[in-house]
């Protein structure tokens, strides 16, 4: 782990080691966020729940066009943010690594994106993104929208 | 500081109402190898750590488990919201019922309430970084156990997502320990102790 700066200690008694993550190529954001890890080589599944085993709906199957475009906005928003979660980790331990860091400030943009979209156009995730979203916004606005945990919009 | 964006983690969404499963889910709110006492436990340890990075790390990790609880506290809330007086008498959960009707309320599956008993904070790098690693070889092994008994695939779901997450956080843990291990003396790691001795190499 040279490259990225990880330590390698010679091996001692009465002392645990753990190798260092190489970079591997990440899984897509829809299957990263079904398996819970970005990196395949990390994803060490238990026999009873394999690899795609995915129980994760498709975006929606509400028969309303505006509610499937919510949700479809929601569901991207959910895997840009997921895949910076695991990243930033990767990163507090790999912090000279080009290739996460390049991937972290792409997804970085587009969540910026996303969340100002989704406050433009339905109601603000985040308190930033009510003014970056929508700016002729009259309205307080931080109460709209259901609460994460009503399974409503996802 | 930490700051709310209003949205879960992982999405949840679970159609049938279950409190048999809802009492076993609860205890990665309040049991001992639970979300809750994850993120204490992080957020804790954090600010005598000796290295920064890994400080950092705990910073990290311990939001993250904030949202983990949240996802668990989701899955209880949906299996119980639309429970009838029936559901209530007879599916084992009258117990939690009578103290907390479908209040969310942290507790472990066989009803011990959340306690910090259940981690430690111990001043101690090494010390901390084992336990850290302890932790999450538990919390997967809970995880682990509520695939076996767990069919609702809406449950399942983001249960599965939950137990990956542990074994990210372990390889984190472990590389944090190498970090560790590189400042302090390298023919015996244990000749003081980075959180409290000044001298510490050797």
């Amino acid at each position: 782990m040279t490259s990225n700066n990880l330590c390698c200690c010679p091996e001692q008694m009465a002392m645990a080691a753990v190798p260092g993550q190489e970079w591997c190529e990440p899984y897509d954001l829809c299957t990263a966020l079904k398996e819970g890890t970005v990196f395949p080589c990390l994803n060490l599944t238990f026999y009873k729940a394999p690899a795609g085993e995915s129980h994760l709906k498709p975006a929606s199957d509400s028969p309303d066009a505006g509610q499937r475009e919510r949700e479809a906005a929601m569901t991207r928003l959910m895997e840009v943010g997921f895949a910076i979660n695991d990243l930033t980790l990767y990163l507090d331990t790999h912090p000279t690594c080009e290739k996460g860091l390049s991937l972290f400030r792409q997804l970085s943009e587009e969540r910026l994106k996303l969340l100002a979209d989704f406050a433009g156009n339905y109601y603000p995730l985040t308190q930033l993104s009510m003014v970056t979203g929508n700016t002729d916004q009259k309205e307080y606005g931080w109460t709209e929208g259901p609460m994460p945990w009503e399974g409503a919009c996802i | 500081m930490f700051a709310y964006e209003k949205r879960l983690q992982y999405p949840v969404k679970i159609k049938n109402t279950n409190p048999d499963i809802a009492k076993l889910v609860i205890s990665q709110y309040g049991g001992p190898d639970g979300e809750l006492s994850a993120s204490m436990r992080y957020l804790a340890q954090r600010y005598t750590m000796p290295v920064k990075k890994v400080g950092g790390l705990l910073t990290d990790i311990g939001t993250e488990e904030l949202n983990h609880l949240e996802i668990i506290c989701a899955i209880v809330y949906q299996l119980t919201r639309d429970l009838t007086e029936d559901q209530v008498k007879t599916a084992g959960f009258d117990a939690y019922y009578i103290d907390h009707t479908k209040a969310l309320w942290p507790q472990a599956a066989a009803g011990v309430p959340f306690t910090a008993l259940e981690f430690q904070s111990k001043g101690d790098a090494l010390a901390d970084l084992f336990e850290d690693l302890a932790a999450e070889q538990k919390a997967r092994t809970v995880y682990d156990n509520l695939l076996r008994v767990i069919d609702d695939p809406d449950v399942r779901a983001p249960l599965k997502f939950l137990r990956a997450r542990e074994v990210v956080h372990f390889q984190r843990f472990g590389e944090a320990l190498e970090m560790t291990k590189e400042t302090l003396n390298q023919k015996n790691f244990y000749w003081s102790n980075p959180e409290f001795d000044r001298q510490t190499t050797n």
